[in-house]
């Protein structure tokens, strides 16, 4: 593989990342081809001794993922940073899926049951007293009150469960990053 | 646990070798690759994603330096998070390597 060959493989895989990461993690690799060629190989040495470009792009995208993840807490980044843990091959989907699966289900259905329970008990705070009727009007606006702080108590200690979950996936992952796997596998069969 | 254990283990010597190199002298990473792939047969294209990881956790920093032949290199050097991170994981690598010495000579 040629230098521009490599070089264009790894810009197209790295597209959606920031304009100036990319055109960092670029010019790295061409400087690494500069001083190669400046060294007496050629392009398609050093290409082989980089390895595949995808997995190159995989590393760097999950780096890039995992870092998001630890400045922005938010449900994007989160969804990032899991999928390019996922997309590093270093998880195994299909073994941990079984167990993945319920957590992140009960984590929703209890985030699902936190809204319900705040829109219920704000509907019964403002609107109660004149629906129900039989029950003293400040028994409703308790109630109202109650469910209320009810949502709002399982809403932030199953965020904090989310969070807490995704940071361990991003620990897990990297953990197995594949930085490991060259130095076990040094003589990758590149295409 | 064990595979994780090993799995750390493997990648802390990849980072343990980058700090030691850099510890003796700043270098820019076509420098670092080609050591360490001679030395440890490690690929050289992982080392740039392993920069780009121990930028961000702060224990190496980068400058430009001009070069004689083409562009400005990128040199790297520990920070001084990078120095103490250098020394508390040598000592655990030392401890380690020996009590692992120990029971292989133990069991000839």
């Amino acid at each position: 593989m040629t230098r521009q060959a490599f070089l264009d493989r790894l810009r197209a895989g790295l597209r959606g990342l920031p304009t100036s990461a990319i055109n960092d993690i670029v010019a790295d690799y061409q400087a690494h081809f500069a001083e190669g060629v400046a060294a007496g190989r050629t392009e398609a040495e050093i290409a082989a001794a980089l390895g595949e470009p995808d997995r190159v792009i995989r590393e760097l995208r999950a780096e890039a993922g995992l870092k998001r993840w630890e400045e922005e807490r938010n449900p994007s980044a989160a969804a990032n940073a899991v999928l390019a843990v996922l997309g590093l091959g270093a998880i195994d989907v299909l073994v941990l899926l079984p167990i993945l699966l319920p957590i992140a289900g009960v984590l929703f259905g209890l985030l699902v049951a936190a809204a319900a329970c705040l829109g219920v008990g704000a509907v019964f705070f403002a609107a109660g007293p004149f629906f129900v009727h039989g029950a003293p009007v400040a028994a409703i606006i308790l109630a109202g009150l109650g469910l209320i702080s009810t949502g709002t108590c399982i809403g932030c200690l199953s965020s904090a469960a989310s969070i807490a979950f995704v940071n361990g996936l991003v620990w897990y992952g990297r953990l197995h990053i594949t930085i490991l796997k060259p130095a076990l596998q040094p003589k990758e069969i590149v295409a | 646990m064990v595979e994780a254990v090993q799995v750390q283990l493997k990648k802390g010597v990849l980072e343990l070798c980058v700090l030691a190199l850099l510890s003796r002298g700043d270098a820019y990473a076509y420098d670092i690759a080609s050591r360490l792939a001679k030395g440890i047969g490690m690929g050289e294209g992982t080392i740039y994603p392993l920069m780009r990881r121990m930028q961000t956790d702060g224990l190496v920093e980068t400058y430009l330096v001009e070069s004689t032949s083409g562009p400005p290199r990128k040199y790297y050097k520990l920070t001084d998070r990078g120095c103490e991170s250098f020394s508390s994981q040598k000592s655990e690598w030392a401890d380690f390597s020996a009590a692992v010495n120990d029971i292989l000579g133990g069991a000839q």
